[in-house]
């Protein structure tokens, strides 16, 4: 009886992999990107960004292994497309002045308030995780940056 | 000779002059970001303190809304600052994003009148073009 419950689980998860998840596409070429565009940004800092943000907040994202799988495949592809959405560095040089500033704003709150990078990612990417220095050394360059915007 | 040498001399000194007060010229011309206007109209305060002040100040309850924005030290921001600060003021009341809807469903007098609204992007408007523009 065990068994056949189990059998039947597995069943429907392997049929579960048929359902189509249409993950956002991936660039590496993006000539508004950011790091890109601004080789003054201190090693530490872009580090950071790349290792603990560029996945949703960039068109560069690595999709692990588990975002080929359903329904963790969903959780990805929502997050991947709702963070490039809300803010892509990849496409950066394209914001109005203005709007980085305001960006720059969001970015020194999120993390400041511990939203960033988000918990479910943490999670997983142990090593995404930001310590107090890390968390430091972002707020004050995205202070920084952001004053430089307007001289 | 020696006329022509001093005529030489006084030549390249003024052009020398010239270029140094014409740097300057341009420098005093273009708006320094210390020049910051940040100014609140009675009537536009009015509509402030009843239906924003609440959660946009420095002892606010809410620190999401405090850290966005903060009607106490608005005026000691930096131009570039105020003015992506401004922007996001005149969009969250064009859009009615704010007050946030939840809070208007318990408060409902809080709620912008479209000539509310129109009198806060007036202003908004009207300091983002003071201070530079966008
Ligand atoms: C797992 C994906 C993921 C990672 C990793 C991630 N973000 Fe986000 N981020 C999102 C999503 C999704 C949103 C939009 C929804 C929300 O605000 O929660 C968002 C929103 C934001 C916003 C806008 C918030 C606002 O107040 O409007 C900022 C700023 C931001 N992220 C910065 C960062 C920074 C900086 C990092 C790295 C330290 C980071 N994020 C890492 C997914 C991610
Ligand atoms: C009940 C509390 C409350 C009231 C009243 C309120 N706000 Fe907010 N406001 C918030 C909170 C909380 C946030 C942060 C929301 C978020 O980004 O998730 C916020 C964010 C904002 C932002 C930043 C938006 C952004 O994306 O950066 C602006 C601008 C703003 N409010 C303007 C106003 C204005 C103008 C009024 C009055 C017409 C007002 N608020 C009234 C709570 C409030």
């Amino acid at each position: 009886m065990k068994k056949t419950i189990l059998y039947i689980l597995f069943a429907i998860f392997i049929l579960l992999q048929l359902i189509p998840v249409e993950l956002p596409t991936t660039s590496m070429d993006n000539p508004d990107d950011l790091l890109l565009n601004n080789t003054d940004i201190p090693n530490e800092v872009v580090d950071i960004l790349k290792n603990s943000c560029y996945d949703c907040h960039s068109n560069e994202t690595h999709y692990p292994w588990y975002s080929k799988i359903f329904p963790t495949s969903i959780l990805v592809a929502r997050d991947t497309r709702e963070g490039r959405l809300e803010l892509n560095f990849s496409d950066w040089e394209n914001l109005s002045r203005v709007n980085k500033i305001g960006v720059l704003e969001d970015i020194v709150t999120a993390i400041t308030l511990e939203e960033m990078p988000m918990r479910i990612y943490t999670l997983i990417h142990q090593d995404a995780g930001l310590s107090s220095e890390d968390k430091e050394l972002v707020i004050n360059w995205a202070e920084e940056f952001s004053d430089n915007l307007y001289d | 000779m020696k006329n022509l040498l001093s005529v030489a001399i006084i030549m390249a000194f003024s052009i020398v002059i010239l270029s140094f007060t014409m740097v300057s010229n341009e420098q005093s011309t273009t708006p320094q970001s210390s020049d910051v206007t940040y100014e609140v109209p009675n009537n536009v305060q009015v509509i402030l303190d009843n239906s924003c002040y609440g959660c946009h100040n420095s002892d606010s309850k809410s620190t999401k809304g405090k850290m966005k924005l903060n009607f106490d030290k608005l005026g000691d921001l930096k131009q570039g600052k105020l003015v992506s600060k401004l922007s996001r003021i005149y969009n969250a009341v064009n859009e009615q994003d704010m007050p946030p809807k939840k809070f208007i469903s318990k408060y409902p007098d809080k709620k912008l009148s479209d000539s509310q609204t129109e009198t806060v992007k007036e202003w908004a408007n009207d300091l983002i073009n003071k201070n530079g523009g966008l």
